[in-house]
């Protein structure tokens, strides 16, 4: 890093609003959606507005024109059909429903007045909705009959309508790689109430950094320091516990035999919610009031 | 004797670009680990072992840049190791506390023993470089590696920046050739996100076909005589494979698929969340958030919160059961096609990697035994790569696909909702500004061309299309913002300095440390 503690560019920056141009860009979401992002700087909108009368001031109208253009060499030739969406002068972007696959559009972001006159601000790029359904082209080297390609290929087609609404897929693989353990990750609870209680016992000790320890008969291993902690879960009823230290030279050993007793009281099953409550069956996991080491 | 079908299975490998040397440990660097561990080792160690057995069969797999970079960045190599040797260690303190407890005592000992494994392949086995272990796959023809889009940028909603579509699909190409040491054949889209006119620029790369959801050749012009079932030749003469609904679905949905059954492992049990918070806490992040350590000792169970202890023996049962189940329908669905259509099929199965081995933890070995079954009790289908097609059928139909992404809904609408819209007004900025000074400086000094090159860098990583994903799922989104905001911020920065011919040294020594991936990158693709 430098020297000198400016700060860096990554704290100064933040995202602009806009970039200073006048453009609109308009992007496909799927065969019924378009959507459109512009900015309009402020003085190109005064240039236009000086070609209004004083009358046309009164209920100008922001709006997005639509045209559809398909196979139309637009300008030049006429769109198919248009239509104004009015909007508040401070939107900067906008989902426009179109409802209409396989065609292509363009969007103008412009000035409506009360009298009917347009006037643009931005032209857009030119857009082209997907097809849904099969083509209605046939290439006669290729051919294939109505009936076969539905009965073999519908499956995967079913519910090929114009409303997005019912065209829904098949559960599609699209996934990223989830962070693990994500709250929002993780699925709710199901209905009812559940619980566990598990007891672990833990074991620590010291003795000198170079003895050996070791519990059923398994060496735990020791920290630096001598300390030693061993934690294990445990099941029901009585458990004897060996535990062996030996010294460095292994001349001198000592044995500590623990007894440890769980035993569980009180009600296992809680009131009983709408779906039956099943302990899992392992000692340890056993739901309980009660219960202690 | 001829086989009645032909099974394409495709695995796309993709991570977005995680690597935070400015911290000491990084929550998001574990994904890398978690898909190394759960995924691509369990993957390498399968595919070598039927190779060594000489079991023949064919898999496709696109490796993306990204993780392409992270597998051979030596930092990220020795975070890796760390990681996995905390595992061990934990998994060892599991043996002891378990012993009492004989079906937790077992699930214990058989993740120490996978963490082993996993520790001995990486190190000794692979010698760090899982590269180079998929690569002699390669050399021993049983992997089609393929090549994908430089960060896995979402191209649908880049189409007007031809300029970024173009370096996506370069770069990626490059990053492909410098891994693999030879030119891919075919081409992953990330998230099969295709755009009428963009298999031109495939072609211009080299590339011979790529893979489309179903919609998109199903829904192409003129009508496609066979489905799905034979790839499509696009105008620019590159093939494009469809996506097979049935077989994909079966493993893939959550619901009907396989990986839904009873027997197999819960993803979302961890002791990470069930035990102690003192006693795992020296496995957790920084700051000490509860997370997943992999370590997960319940199966599915059911429709319920009251999760059984797993059972790894069951589970293989069932992952063998599926696996017959799978390669009978394939048969079954050969068999109808072939009478029907006249020739051999071809189902493209394309899956996302990571769902093997992280989601669906017996993936890897069910994907191992639809492998041995193909080769042992079905003669009648046989795993190929796409390109392999073409010796059976040199001649396909040529028509047009149609817009389509295996995104939910089938378009565009996860990448651009809501959440996440504002991302393309900076995006497509950056591309166009990047594009202008691409083509203002086709002769830079030294400093201006190390300069653009990270500009180059900065664009790309922000175009990943991980961070509109994120945003659109909730989860993360901090992390998403911070990311797509300091790659725009590098990027002013950087074009500033390129403006003025200098720059804070110790600055842009940093951003080329931090943002470190393709080292082979050169701007001028910007410039057409």
């Amino acid at each position: 890093m430098s020297a000198i503690a400016a700060p860096a560019p990554e704290e100064q920056y933040s995202l602009p609003t806009g970039y200073g141009d006048t453009r609109i860009v308009l992007m496909v979401k799927d065969p019924w959606w378009l959507y459109a992002y512009w900015e309009v700087q402020p003085q190109v909108e005064r240039t236009v507005r000086h070609q209004l009368t004083p009358e046309e001031v009164i209920g100008l109208q922001t709006v997005l024109r639509v045209y559809d253009v398909t196979e139309v060499a637009f300008p030049d030739h006429p769109a198919h059909r248009w239509f104004d969406i009015p909007f508040s002068g401070l939107a900067m972007n906008w989902y426009i429903h179109t409802n209409a696959p396989n065609r292509s559009f363009i969007v103008d972001v412009g000035l409506l007045t009360r009298g009917g006159r347009f006037l643009r601000l931005a032209r857009s790029n030119r857009v082209t909705t997907p097809r849904v359904g099969p083509s209605e082209v046939i290439d006669e080297a290729w051919a294939i009959d109505d009936e076969t390609f539905w009965r073999l290929f519908g499956a995967a087609a079913v519910g090929t309508s114009s409303s997005p609404s019912s065209w829904t897929f098949a559960p599609s693989s699209v996934h990223t790689w989830l962070p693990s353990g994500t709250a929002a990750a993780r699925p709710a609870l199901v209905q009812g109430f559940w619980c566990r209680v598990n007891t672990d016992l833990v074991i620590h000790g010291v003795t000198e950094p170079r003895a050996t320890v070791s519990i059923q008969g398994r060496p735990v291993p020791l920290r630096p320091d001598g300390t030693f902690t061993i934690r294990l879960a445990i099941p029901d009823g009585v458990q004897t516990l060996t535990i062996d230290v030996t010294s460095a030279d292994g001349t001198t050993t000592r044995t500590i035999t623990p007894t440890v007793t769980l035993a569980w009281s009180g009600t296992l099953e809680p009131e009983r919610p709408a779906k039956p409550f099943r302990p899992s069956g392992k000692p340890a996991d056993r739901p309980s009031s009660g219960g202690a080491a | 004797m001829e086989p009645r079908g032909l099974l394409a299975l495709v695995l796309h490998t993709h991570l977005p670009f995680v690597r935070h040397p400015e911290h000491p440990s990084f929550l998001e660097e574990r994904w890398l680990f978690e898909a190394i561990t759960e995924t691509y080792l369990p993957l390498l160690e399968r595919f070598h072992r039927l190779a060594d057995e000489r079991v023949p069969f064919r898999v496709t797999m696109s490796f993306t840049p990204p993780l392409l970079a992270m597998l051979a960045d030596g930092l990220l190599q020795a975070r890796y190791l760390r990681h996995l040797e905390q595992l061990i260690e934990l998994s060892a303190k599991e043996i002891e506390r378990t012993r009492w407890q004989p079906p937790f005592h077992r699930l214990a000992l058989f993740y120490h023993h996978r963490f082993t494994t996993a520790h001995r392949l990486y190190v000794e086995g692979y010698r760090r470089d899982l590269i180079g272990a998929f690569r002699r796959l390669s050399e021993r023809g049983v992997l089609e590696p393929i090549a994908s889009c430089a960060t896995h940028g979402y191209l649908p909603l880049m189409e007007t920046q031809p300029a970024a579509v173009r370096a996506q699909i370069r770069i990626g190409v490059a990053a492909f050739e410098h891994a693999f040491g030879r030119p891919p054949a075919g081409f992953w889209l990330p998230e099969c996100g295709y755009q009428p006119g963009h298999d031109a620029v495939l072609k211009d790369c080299g590339i011979r076909y790529f893979l489309t959801d179903t919609h998109g050749i199903l829904f192409g012009s003129p009508r496609p005589k066979y489905g799905v079932y034979a790839p499509a030749i696009c105008p620019s003469g590159v093939a494009a494979f469809g996506r097979d609904m049935e077989s994909s679905k079966s493993v893939w949905s959550a619901e009907e698929g396989y990986p839904g059954d009873f027997e197999y492992r819960e993803f979302y049990r961890d002791i990470g969340f069930d035990l102690d918070y003192d006693y795992v806490r020296p496995y957790l992040n920084g700051d000490g958030a509860r997370l997943s350590t992999g370590m997960k000792y319940y199966r599915i169970t059911g429709r319920t919160s009251d999760k059984q202890p797993y059972d790894p023996d069951r589970a293989l049962e069932k992952a063998a059961e599926h696996a017959a189940n799978f390669l009978f329908n394939r048969s079954q669905q050969a068999e109808h096609l072939s009478s029907a259509l006249g020739r051999a099929p071809i189902i493209v199965s394309p899956y996302d990697a990571e769902l093997f081995g992280h989601w669906w933890f017996e993936g890897p070995d069910w994907l191992e035994l639809v492998i041995r079954r193909a080769h042992a009790d079905q003669p009648d289908v046989r795993l190929i790569s796409p390109a392999d097609y073409f010796e059976r059928y040199p001649t396909n139909q040529v028509l047009q696909p149609s817009l389509s992404s295996w995104g939910n809904g089938g378009y565009s609408d996860v990448w651009l909702n809501g959440t996440n819209d504002w991302l393309y007004r900076h995006l497509h900025k950056m591309a166009e500004r990047m594009t202008d000074s691409a083509r203002a400086h086709p002769q830079p000094d030294p400093l201006r061309k190390r300069l653009l090159n990270q500009m180059a860098r900065e664009l790309l990583l922000a175009q990943s299309s991980d961070w509109a994903f994120i945003l659109k799922t909730q989860t993360h989104t901090a992390y998403a913002y911070r990311r797509i905001h300091d790659h725009l911020a590098r990027f002013s920065a950087l074009e500033e300095a390129v403006q003025r011919g200098c720059v804070d040294e110790g600055w842009v020594a940093g951003v080329e440390e931090k943002d470190n991936s393709f080292p082979f990158l050169d701007y001028r693709v910007y410039a057409g």
